[in-house]
């Protein structure tokens, strides 16, 4: 099953560009052998942007560490800061206002909302279908707009105390996010007849990158992408947090299991964050914003998980009593969904890696990562750029 | 099933594997597992296909401050194997000391777990043995061999040479 080890093939030397370099926005290695156009092996290597978060809240208090944790993502700062604050509650056997509660999950919507259509974008990008890319990215300045009137940032919204929310939303907001919904939603509905008509772009996506419910389950994938191979798994479903119980959100899932699947899931969850949404507006429960804590935490250990955009978040929280936490371990979804592309990239053709890796919705997305071809005759080092465009010549 | 449900189905299928149980909340069950029972532990549980693996976490445990003219007693690593079905999170707690900490790979039972396994070799200094390519997963190549960030003696300074 192995290539052949070239035996005295004079090799290439090709500098490595990366990964590391001035024009990457965020880096990573993968290393792809292929034997002609089949990919017999993938492996990554993660970690170039590291930053010693889960070492850095030990030396931090409490609410420092928040402000270290929500940056861990520039996409999903909130979830992670939700599964925070509500492991920080825990331990201090306390819960948020049923507001505050209410205000997380609406700024959490929110962020679904801006993430999948980041995500639409860049997954169309990849395939080559710019135009895709632009509409949605125009439209997702919406909601982009609406996340700034509403919290002051239009990324790391820093929403949430240990205790509660920082903000409220008052009537004027309320309606912005309204009429910014309506048109989102419009948007969505013919989105969502593109992803499944178009087709050149079905070419790239139906039959590809297939994963069955058994393989899913098996490999441990998360979120949208598990539930494309009709993985029944959402947190928000399973384990309600913050007001999901007050303001449930259905399931999605499909049966196709193929990237064409993962389109489809994305979009349809969609039209449940707009619902949700609408929901909290028109039934806001009254009340105070937070609840007071202590700035030591009482010794113990909590553990909170969340439904992030990308799927399952997975926090463990120690405290040893003190101001500080003792011990932060954040599990990240994209962590799992790695492996699944992984172990199921080899069969496919090298064509089809740059949208199977983009179907995961990877926490670091649209951007140059540096990939290792390495063919019978020797090893090559290619930019993402030139992976992506070969992907889309091949397809032509 | 409702959670309680789940925790105590959990509670019977590690019954003869694991030598504790805790309840540290109304959603969690904690079974500690020794080392060389943790592939019986997992087997048991994927077998009854219960849950799916979601995490593994590192703890460091140092050893205490020695009472005066007393030696430091042992330090430890632990590490967690959180496993959720629905609400519920069961986890295999296992506790290796300093000096032998070696933790077999659950890798042929669960392929994503070696992600997770390379984490727990680099960061905290337990050896997982079996996982396919321990390389360092986070770590740069050429991070110092034996020093663990994740391990509270890790400060990330540098003792300052002695003054002249």
């Amino acid at each position: 099953m192995e290539s052949q080890t070239p035996q005295a093939t004079p090799k290439k030397f090709i500098v490595p560009i990366g990964p590391q370099h001035p024009a990457l926005k965020e880096p990573g290695h993968f290393e792809i052998q292929v034997d002609g156009e089949i990919v017999t092996s993938a492996t990554a290597r993660l970690g170039y942007v590291h930053r010693g978060i889960e070492k850095g809240v030990e030396g931090q208090n409490w609410t420092a560490s928040m402000y270290l944790l929500e940056r861990i993502c520039g996409i999903c700062s909130h979830v992670h800061a939700t599964a925070y604050a509500i492991g920080a509650e825990k331990l201090a056997g306390v819960t948020a206002p049923p507001r505050a509660q209410a205000i997380r999950v609406l700024v959490a919507e929110l962020e679904r909302v801006h993430s999948h259509l980041l995500w639409l974008g860049v997954a169309a990008h990849e395939g080559g279908f710019d135009t895709l890319f632009m509409y949605s990215w125009r439209d997702r300045e919406t909601v982009m707009d609406i996340l700034e009137a509403l919290t002051g940032n239009r990324v790391n919204y820093s929403a949430n105390l240990i205790g509660g929310v920082k903000f409220d939303v008052d009537d004027k907001q309320a309606d912005q996010i309204r009429r910014g919904i309506d048109f989102l939603e419009e948007r969505t509905k013919h989105y969502l007849e593109v992803v499944t008509t178009d087709e050149t772009f079905l070419r790239r996506t139906r039959g590809v990158g297939t994963m069955t419910r058994e393989q899913a389950e098996e490999l441990g994938a998360v979120g949208p992408v598990a539930r494309a191979s009709g993985v029944p798994r959402d947190v928000r479903v399973d384990a309600p947090y913050a007001a999901y119980e007050q303001f449930p959100v259905k399931l999605v899932t499909d049966t196709g299991g193929d990237l064409e699947a993962r389109f489809v899931v994305r979009m349809k969850e969609l039209f449940e964050c707009y619902r949700v949404i609408r929901e909290i507006l028109d039934k806001l429960p009254p009340g105070d914003l937070t609840v007071k804590v202590k700035p030591r935490l009482p010794a113990g250990e909590a553990i909170s998980r969340v439904e992030a955009p990308r799927g399952e978040l997975f926090y463990f929280l120690k405290s040893a009593g003190g101001t500080n936490p003792d011990r932060i371990k954040v599990r990240t979804p994209s962590l799992c969904n790695w492996a699944s592309v992984l172990v199921l990239a080899p069969g496919h053709k090298l064509a089809d890696i740059p949208m199977m890796l983009a179907g995961i919705d990877p926490c670091f997305s649209c951007n140059d990562r540096l990939v290792t071809i390495a063919r019978r005759a020797g090893a090559e080092t290619w930019t993402w750029a030139r992976l992506r465009q070969y992907g889309i010549e091949y397809y032509r | 099933m409702d959670t309680q449900q789940t925790l105590e189905r959990a509670e019977t299928i590690l019954q003869a594997i694991a030598s504790q149980f805790t309840r540290p909340a109304p959603e969690r069950l904690d079974a500690a597992v020794a080392a060389a029972q943790l592939p019986a532990a997992v087997e048991a549980l994927t077998r009854a296909k219960f849950g799916y693996l979601s995490a593994i976490t590192g703890l460091d445990h140092p050893p205490a401050a020695p009472k005066a003219g007393e030696a430091a007693g042992p330090g430890r690593v632990e590490a967690l194997y959180h496993f959720c079905e629905g609400a519920a999170v069961v986890t295999l707690r296992v506790a290796v000391p300093y000096d032998a900490a070696r933790i077999p790979s659950i890798y042929h039972l669960i392929p994503s777990a070696t992600l997770f396994e390379r984490e727990l070799g680099e960061m905290l200094g337990i050896t997982v043995e079996g996982t396919p390519v321990p390389d360092h997963l986070l770590l740069p190549e050429n991070w110092p061999e034996g020093v663990y960030p994740l391990r509270k003696s890790f400060t990330g300074k540098i003792e300052a040479p002695p003054a002249s």
